[in-house]
């Protein structure tokens, strides 16, 4: 078991700052993902994890050992590459055997972990097979279990299913975390899909631009996420522009036509004037009393419909609609958007910073 | 830093080595260029050159022989990588084998063959004479680009060919579907497509057509071009002038030059396109047009392969003395067995000894170009250059000049010529081997050390088993290259480092061909069992012989 702390961590590619500073925790045996959109830094933070990117500086360290200066073969971890990097030589086998050849491992033993390992990711029946004869999913489970048959402290992953097709996503992902579970290797993953994060993940960090701009739970990155950034990047939601109002102690938002919210107890103290609210679409309903608005558009699929709607004021809301209804909504047709006030959130109107109750203001 | 210590001891000794086998020969060259007989500098030798008609001629007589080489390729090259890729062609891997072994075969074997068949006493030409047809004997500028074209033309059917059949349809489809007629759709979409490989390919046959010594020089009969103008002054019992020889092989450098650097700009341009999901169909020709498709590819491919058949066919026919006997029978065969036993183990000795280097120093030094990538390999890479540009017996006069005298004296030794094919071969390994190399996803590397292994036992684990196939293919292939040069080695052996391809041109000019065709033959089936290994360990891949 390992924990991971990284402190004031520093890279630079010729000059160009990728990470400027950054500190995180990785707790014993959790399933920690890097979130972020494509050159975030997410990579670059992995591979100097893994030890195959240099750190400008700062300090990473597995179990408070300071581990800078070990080279990738010293440091105990298993990596699982984006491209799936199995040896196209050797069969599924024989790729699972390799890292076990360098540790001194009897050979009876060695058999019995490649088995196990080659069982745990359902590929035993394939262990003969070359790399080039597997599908991308096939090669993905050998690519595991390679890198969790030398019982590794870390497991590093990075991007490994974003080479195969929607389905086997979904399927993989389950692998992953059931292989993950059983082992209970701290395990950092990285990933630009957030849904794939949220069904994988213990926590995780969102990073943009080389800076983690929050760490949390899926749930509470979700529910209460730390500014505009993360409320954009994971999951969908609405963001309109509404005053503050301050009168005897009490804060409301006026939504617009009529409709307000008491604030006083979600939003911190002292804050005033504008601000951005997410509105999340499960928190959109139609029907009852609120905000009139006019459908612009509804996208019918399957279970559900994803409908957008213009407000007066030209703001767009997009909610979602479980399909009960015998005829779809038409364009231009008048409807009356309820607003679940509890689970509303807001950020600073500049700064996009989040503005509740308990934030890091 | 241990392995960066081992790199930079590469990197010094490559540089050494280039130093030593490619600067300074080519350093002496420029410099015998530029002093007379008696060793006084000047530039008189260039002033003579651009004075005298003769060199005028060989100059222009070099430039009509490589653009008319380049358009008989060309022309023939196309015809059957049109026909190949485009239509159902009965025997279509019998075809690409006439293709090899028109390629494989040493163009001076070539030359002769002509020679039997439309010479002054051809078998061909007699028996047309018998029918009352006359025709001009083939000796002159057009017999070199008769047997240019045939020798030349793989280069361009293997370009064109990988080219064409890499075409995407749907682009074809497309244009289609906008509304061009077959004629508008082929000049519009296919040719555009297909024109750098076109240009590569015709650029590559000029380029040796201008290197080429055996040929005009069996064939030309008067007719000289500078690679055997070279020859000549170098070699002139009487008046030989070495200071001329160098001198015109300057020039001959910066011809080859020009084309090299064109035909490496244009083999940049030929990239195929996308991924190859929609590769074009081969259609089924119905009468006329199918007999017209068949034999034009059969006659390209039999008369382009016709020399190798003479010279097997005539290895085996009955001999008495320098003469051919009706009947066929092994005397010729034995005569190598009796007489040229040592030619045949110098030629073996030598082109194994030189494969070997190449292989061993084409890859280490391949494995620096790709990994270690800084001004210092960039520049190695470009000095990688220049053994492209350099005729063989530009290389063999360098060789002379550099190794007659002074510190290093080779000149005579076995050494020298496997030096010599070393150093025209070697870049062709490192090129191949770099570029392997960097088709090897790195992420393959960093999952062996991620295991637990260190960076050089996962290069040595990993990488290296993946490129073995490669380099030996590479090697059979520089034993082809090797064991059919004929041109420096025509400048450096001494009676007992002699090679078969010399013995070859020896016999043939005395007037021996039975055993000149035996041991042709001899020469074919070592180059095609290398090319046959060649493909056993990389696929069948012609591209691979260009």
């Amino acid at each position: 078991m390992t924990s991971i702390t990284l402190r004031s961590l520093r890279k630079e590619y010729n000059g160009q700052v990728a990470i400027p500073n950054l500190d995180l925790d990785i707790h014993d045996g959790e399933f920690f993902t890097l979130l972020g959109p494509s050159g975030c830094g997410k990579t670059t933070l992995l591979r100097m994890i893994a030890g195959f990117n240099s750190i400008e500086a700062g300090t990473i360290s597995f179990d408070d050992v300071v581990i800078n200066d070990r080279s990738p073969a010293a440091r105990n971890i298993g990596m699982v590459f984006q491209s799936y990097a199995l040896f196209p030589q050797m069969t599924a086998a024989k790729n699972v055997a390799f890292g076990l050849q360098t540790r001194n491992i009897e050979r009876a033993e060695s058999i019995r972990r490649v088995e196990a390992a080659l069982e745990s990711v359902h590929m035993a029946h394939l262990k003969d097979r070359l790399p080039g004869e597997m599908s991308g999913g096939q090669q993905q489970r050998v690519a595991l279990a390679r890198a969790l048959v030398i019982q590794p402290a870390v497991l590093l992953m990075d991007e490994p299913l974003s080479n195969l097709d929607a389905k086997l996503r979904v399927e993989m992902r389950d692998t992953i975390r059931e292989a993950q579970r059983e082992a209970g290797i701290t395990t950092v993953y990285v990933t630009h899909d957030q849904e794939e994060a949220m069904a994988v993940s213990d926590r995780i960090a969102v990073m943009s631009m080389g800076v983690v701009q929050q760490v949390g739970s899926p749930a509470e990155i979700y529910r209460n996420p730390a500014n505009r950034f993360v409320a954009e990047f994971i999951g969908k939601t609405n963001l309109i522009v509404r005053d503050l109002h301050q009168r005897d102690g009490v804060t409301t938002l006026d939504l617009g036509e009529g409709v307000s919210v008491d604030v006083t107890s979600t939003i911190a103290p002292g804050v005033s004037g504008r601000v951005q609210v997410s509105v999340r679409p499960e928190a959109v309903r139609a029907g009852g009393s609120g905000l009139q608005a006019e459908v612009v558009e509804e996208t019918f699929l399957g279970s559900h419909s994803q409908i957008r709607a213009r407000l007066s004021t030209g703001e767009t809301i997009e909610f979602l609609e479980f399909s009960r209804r015998a005829s779809l909504w038409e364009r231009g047709e008048k409807v009356v958007l309820q607003l679940d006030t509890e689970m509303l959130t807001y950020f600073d109107a500049e700064t996009g910073a989040s503005i509740m109750q308990g934030a890091k203001l | 830093m241990p392995r960066f210590n081992f790199w930079t001891v590469v990197m010094i000794l490559t540089w050494v080595m280039l130093f030593v086998l490619l600067f300074i020969p080519v350093g002496s060259v420029l410099v015998s260029s530029l002093y007379d007989q008696s060793g006084n500098p000047t530039i008189a030798n260039y002033l003579k050159f651009l004075g005298e008609p003769r060199f005028h001629q060989a100059f222009i007589n070099t430039l009509v022989v490589g653009f008319g080489g380049l358009i008989g390729a060309l022309l023939l090259g196309s015809i059957m990588a049109f026909c190949v890729s485009r239509f159902v062609i009965g025997g279509g891997r019998f075809v690409s084998l006439l293709a090899i072994l028109a390629l494989v075969s040493p163009p001076f074997i070539g030359a002769y063959s002509w020679i039997v068949l439309f010479g002054a006493g051809g078998v061909v030409r007699g028996f047309l004479r018998d029918m009352g047809v006359n025709m001009p004997p083939i000796y002159g500028v057009g017999g070199i680009l008769i047997v240019f074209s045939l020798k030349f033309y793989p280069y361009v059917y293997l370009m064109v060919s990988g080219a064409l059949s890499n075409v995407n349809r749907s682009l074809e489809e497309a244009a289609e579907g906008l509304g061009l007629t077959p004629l508008q759709r082929t000049f519009k979409i296919s040719f555009p497509m297909v024109f750098p490989a076109l240009t590569a390919g015709g650029l590559l046959a000029l380029i040796h057509a201008i290197a080429d010594f055996g040929t005009p020089r069996l064939l030309g009969r008067g007719y000289n071009v500078l690679a055997t103008e070279a020859f000549t002054l170098y070699s002139a019992e009487v008046g030989s002038n070495m200071s001329m020889a160098t001198t015109i092989s300057v020039v001959l450098i910066l011809v080859s030059m020009v084309f090299v650097l064109l035909q490496r700009y244009m083999s940049r341009r030929n990239v195929y396109h996308g991924n190859m999901i929609n590769k074009p169909v081969r259609i089924k020709l119905k009468g006329w047009r199918n007999v017209l498709a068949h034999v034009a590819v059969y006659f390209i491919g039999l008369s382009g392969a016709m020399p190798v058949i003479i010279s097997v066919i005539y290895s085996f026919r009955k001999t008495s003395g320098p003469v051919f006997q009706s009947g066929f029978a092994l005397q010729s065969y034995e005569r190598i067995l009796f007489n040229l036993g040592d030619v045949v183990r110098n030629s073996l000795t030598f082109s194994l000894t030189a494969v070997a280097l190449i292989v061993i120093v084409g890859t280490v030094v391949g494995v620096l170009v790709a990994r270690r990538t800084n001004f210092n390999t960039a520049l190695l890479d470009g000095a990688f250059m220049v053994p492209y540009v350099m005729p063989g017996i530009v290389i063999g006069i360098a060789f002379i000049a550099a190794f007659n005298t002074g510190p290093i004296v080779l000149t005579g030794t076995a050494t020298i010529i496997i030096l010599s094919v070393f150093i025209r071969r070697l870049p062709y390994t490192v090129r191949t081997t770099a570029s392997s190399l960097r088709q090897i996803s790195p992420s393959m590397e960093e999952a062996a050390i991620s295991l637990g292994y260190s960076p050089f036992q996962a290069f040595l684990r990993i990488t290296v088993p993946l490129i073995v196939p490669g380099i030996i293919a590479g090697g059979m292939l520089s034993f082809v290259t090797a064991i059919n040069e004929l041109s420096s080695s025509l400048v450096l052996y001494v009676g007992s480092t002699m090679t078969m391809p010399v013995r070859i041109y020896l016999l043939i000019l005395d007037g021996d061909f039975g055993t000149a065709a035996a041991l042709s033959t001899v020469l074919l089936v070592l180059s095609g069992g290398a090319v046959y290994i060649a493909f056993r360990f990389m696929g069948r891949n012609e591209q691979a012989l260009l």
